[in-house]
Parts: C-alpha cells; structure tokens; sequence
C-alpha cells in the first residue's frame, strides 16, 4: 500500500490509544484513499484542460484533495493510529479507471460528471455523517471538508447546468451511461457488508460491522449518501422520478 | 416541463406497498430488493414524483398530473416524528410548486400535518393546496349513507360516534350527520375543542356528548366514524356494540373487522372512483392505489382531480373546521359532473356489496 504521509511518531509514543481508534483508522484510511484518488482525478484533467484558467483551477483542486488527505492522516496521527491508504484497491481502481475513460476521450464534462457528481456526493455525505460523531478534532476535520466538498459540488453544478441547457437529452444520456458505470461500483462499496470479498483498504477484517461502536452505520452512510446523489442530481435539473429509478437499480 | 393541472402528494401506507412500488422502478428484469434493504434505503429518499397521472372526465376533459410521494415511512408516523415528516411534506410541495403543477391535493399524513396552517407550505404564486378534505368527507357521508340503505337501517334512528371529532374530517362528518341523526357522540383529545363543537350543535337542537375516551361511548352508538388512524384499534373499540356500522376514515386503515371487532360492519371510507379512465406512466395502477376494484383513489386526492378537471384552481379545503354541508354537497356536484363517484365498499375481507372485484 502507498504511504500518503509520513509519520513522526509512531503509534506506541501515543500516550493513550482508544478502544475505537482501529475503527477510525478504518474510517480515515477510506477518507484519504478518496480524496488522494480525487487529487489523481483532478491532476488527469488538469491534462485534457485548454483554458490556462481551467489548467489551474484543476491543479488548485488537485492541490486541495491532497491537502485533505494529509488533515486526515493527521488525524490519525493524534489518535495514536497509523492510516494507510490503497488507491489500488479494487473498487478505487475501477473508480480511477472510470474516470480515466472520461480523460481518453477528452470528456471534461463527463470527468465533472464523475469526481463531483458521484465521488464528491458520496464523500460529502459520509463526511457530513462522521462529522457529527467523530471525537474531537477528528470530527471537526471531517466537517470542515465536507463543507469544503460542498462548494466543490455548488461550483459544478453550476458548470453542468449550463451544459445540460445545450442539449439536456444527450447531457442526460450520457449521465445515465456513467451512473451505471460509476455508481453501480460505488453501491458495491457501499454495501451493508463486502459479500464480494475485502476492500484492501480496511488494515484487517471489514470495518463495517464495527460502525455501530462509533455510532455509524453502514446503511446509514449508504443511505446518506444515495440521498445526497439524488438531491445533487435534482440540482441539475434532473427529472426525480428518472433519478430515483436510476438509484432503486442500483445492486445492493 | 409543461405546466401539470395538478399534482398528488401521498405516501405508502405499508412496507408492502413500499416493496411493490420499488419493484416497479427496478423493473421486471432486475430481483425484488430484500425487505431489509428496504427498510434500510426508502427513508433516505427524498420527496419526488414518481409517474405522471392522466385523468379524463366523462365531461370530455383531461387533465395531466402528477403524483409525488413523500416517502414517509409508515412506521414513523407517530408524533414524534412530526418535524421530520414536515419538513418531508414540504419538499414534496416544493417538487409540486416546482413541476407547475395549478393545483395540490394532500393525501393521507401530509394533509393532517398541514390542515391547520397553509403557511408551513412554500410560498408560491401559481400554485394553490386544497387539503382534500371536503370530498373525503363527501365520501365518508355517503358511505354511511350507503351502509344504512344496504342493512336495511334508518339513519335516523342511529347513534353516531365520531372518534377524531375535532379534525377537519371528523367535524366535517359531523356537521353533515348531527342533523340527519337521533343522537351524536363526539370524542376527541382536545376537551376545549369538543366544547365548542358541541355547543354548535346544541344550539342546532341536537342531541350531543362529549368524551375524550371512545371507550365511554363505544357500547352505546351503532353507526361510528373514526376519522383519524387509530393507534390500538383492539383497545379503543373492542366494546363496540353488535351489528355496529364502523367507518375506517383514516390513514393507514387499520381497523380488521374480524380481529377487533367481529360483529361489526366495518368498511374503509373516504374513497372515490374516476369513471372517465386513471392512466400512470409508469404504470402503477392497483399499486399506488391498492383496491380491490379499478380506478379507486383516495377522496383527499381526488379532490384536486375533480378541481383540475373542473378548471377551478382554487385551495377549496383549507384550514381546519371550515367544512360545512352546502361546501361538501358543492364538491360531490364538481365531482360527480366528471365521473368521480363513491368508489364501491369494502373492507380487508373484500367487498361489502357482494358485486364483482
């Protein structure tokens, strides 16, 4: 697995070690694989970009995902646990590989389609969740991120809604194509638990029958985050009762 | 999108009919999700259409619409969930406002919630409410009417207790019954209420009792509405008296004829049925409306229908305690004029006029 930070400490100098920090080490490692697959995803468009402006605006978000990547890891550090991180894990793989389509094609709006739409729904949602149960500064980091992946999604859609008043049939054709591709992974990763085997991002066994201990859940994550999906994709202008036929096929 | 005569906000009245209406959006082709997965993922999902309702009047009229649900799950309906379930029923105005549709009937938990104040509804210029209520009232008269006339009763012989007497339907029913009746029970929570809706009917020389617990009277009347879903049905009307004709106005209808009361005449009210032909895309037919006969809906529902078929976009019930005879007799007159009559009786054992299904 890639080491995202280094760490100057390691976790027998920690004074104390509480008995969820393997759970928030679970948690953070998912957190940092996210926002360091986004910083790859943003560099990549950063490559298919023509406008010098739109060059460093990706480069400043690639820059910013990083950035969140390291306020996790940090986290992690003050909790006295070591976060790793695996944008090779399966499902992240087939994430990237996703979006590596979009960037083959030179499809920036499918690339925006995919990091903010989808990734970012799911991150802002799950953020938001931990947010309002994570100890002390680690709860505080996953909100303060949230918050930021919020604008993220505000700034997007805006972009999005202007592209969908060009053609909103092909606009919507092509979402579709990326919801099945895209989402359909995303619902595997959001699953109650991983019937199809380990994430290779969790450091043992799956995190996600040990959420509870936190005042998590998985289901609550999925739920949360299906829902922001549906409420960003009625920003755009979608027709809810299309999206919400999008998201009931989705596997479970 | 074009502009809708009108929109729908309903919910699902159980887990079933939840399963039944997801079934339907992941197609033929894809397994029924496990209940659950249900239970787990339907709270999540916030209000929003899900088909398009096409009504046509026998008048020769049309009107497009939609039904939007506000996925309020059937096991939080209880009061502490109000705020929840407000703020859900809201955004499933907001979809409506948002669709353009002239006119909103609220079904079901999504009326109750609102009935006494409009203003908890997004502001909106071109958008009226009607709560429905009037027509559901028309219904659940003329069902007791009809129940009478098929045991062979005199209506004016009977003793009819109201069990939620103090709501827009209860008091509703209550105005157009007090007269036609030897003897009106009223039961409700609020004491203060009960009062002033008795003192109505006593200076309208009728014969009336109050009582907040329905128990006190349930021995004594033979014709009962109960116009608010009752939380323990066993325990309230347990003692009901024999051959009782029991009205089931709420909702979810959960009053079983053969549990609680197994000599009572139970039937579910309020229900209307379109004539003039009810087409959803997608089809949700006997899905979202799930009856034992074709085309029946709910009477808060087709409220808005008969009004969008009518042409008059106006918010016809609203507020609580306004529902008089003449407005009630006003509505059925819109309704009947496209097709929209008492839909046939029936109950959880199936109908109760022994005609086909």
């Amino acid at each position: 697995m890639e080491r995202v930070v280094c760490l100057d400490r390691s976790p027998a100098e920690c004074t104390s070690v509480s008995p969820t920090a393997s759970i928030w080490q679970d948690v953070l490692a998912h957190a940092i694989t996210g926002e360091l697959l986004a910083a790859m995803n943003y560099a990549s468009l950063s490559e298919i970009c023509d406008d010098p402006a739109e060059i460093a605006d990706a480069l400043e978000h690639a820059q910013n995902e990083r950035g969140h990547a390291a306020a996790f890891a940090a986290e992690g550090r003050k909790i006295g646990v070591e976060v790793a991180n695996n944008v090779e894990a399966k499902h992240w793989k087939r994430l990237r590989s996703s979006f590596l389509r979009c960037i083959e094609e030179r499809d920036f709006v499918g690339c925006l389609i995919i990091q903010e739409i989808m990734l970012e729904s799911f991150a802002l949602a799950s953020y938001s969740r931990v947010g309002r149960v994570g100890p002390d500064t680690l709860g505080q980091t996953f909100a303060r991120i949230a918050a930021e992946e919020e604008e993220h999604i505000g700034h997007a859609v805006a972009i999005l809604r202007t592209e969908r008043a060009r053609d909103a049939q092909r606009f919507d054709e092509k979402l579709y194509r990326l919801h099945l591709d895209v989402m359909s992974t995303l619902a595997q990763m959001l699953a109650k638990d991983c019937r199809d085997g380990h994430c290779e991002v969790c450091h043992s066994s799956c995190v996600k029958p040990a959420l509870f201990e936190v005042s998590l859940s998985a289901a609550q994550l999925r739920g949360a985050s299906l829902q922001q999906y549906l409420k960003t994709l009625d920003m755009l202008g979608i027709p809810g009762q299309v999206t919400l036929a999008w998201v009931t096929q989705l596997p479970v | 999108m074009n502009d809708l005569d009108f929109a729908l906000i309903g919910h699902q009245d159980s887990w079933t009919a939840i399963a039944d209406v997801l079934a339907v959006l992941r197609g033929p082709a894809r397994t029924p999700l496990p209940d659950d997965e249900i239970k787990d993922i339907f709270p999540w999902i916030p209000p929003r259409a899900l088909c398009c309702v096409d009504v046509n009047s026998i008048a020769g009229t049309r009107a497009s619409g939609v039904y939007i649900d506000s996925f309020i799950p059937p096991d939080r309906l209880e009061a502490a969930c109000v705020r929840e379930n407000l703020a859900r029923v809201r955004g499933a105005a907001a979809n409506a406002i948002q669709a353009r549709a002239k006119i909103v009937s609220l079904g079901g938990f999504s009326s109750i919630l609102i009935e006494g104040d409009f203003d908890q509804l997004p502001a909106t210029q071109d958008t009226v409410f009607t709560t429905g209520n009037t027509l559901t009232v028309a219904y659940i008269v003329q069902g007791i009417k009809k129940m009478c006339a098929l045991d062979g009763r005199n209506i004016r012989n009977s003793t009819l207790l109201i069990v939620g007497a103090t709501g827009d339907v209860g008091s509703g029913c209550a105005r157009c019954l007090a007269p036609l009746v030897r003897r009106v029970l009223l039961c409700a929570r609020n004491v203060e209420r009960l009062r002033r809706l008795a003192a109505e009917f006593q200076a309208e020389g009728v014969q009336v009792e109050v009582a907040t617990d329905p128990q006190r009277f349930s021995t004594e009347a033979d014709v009962v509405i109960c116009a608010a879903s009752l939380p323990s049905p066993a325990l309230l009307l347990g003692r009901i008296a024999p051959g009782a004709i029991v009205c089931d106005a709420g909702y979810p209808k959960n009053l079983s004829p053969t549990a609680e009361m197994p000599d009572a005449r139970v039937f579910f009210g309020g229900l209307g049925q379109i004539t003039g032909g009810l087409r959803f895309a997608p089809d949700f037919r006997g899905i979202l409306n799930r009856h034992p006969f074709p085309d029946v809906v709910h009477g808060c529902l087709l409220e808005g229908v008969a009004l969008a078929l009518e042409g008059r976009f106006e918010p016809f019930s609203k507020g609580r305690g306004a529902i008089t005879p003449e407005r009630v007799a006003e509505m059925e007159t819109i309704a009947a004029r496209h097709g929209i009559y008492l839909a046939p009786l029936y109950n959880a054992d199936g109908s109760m006029e022994g005609g086909a299904q």
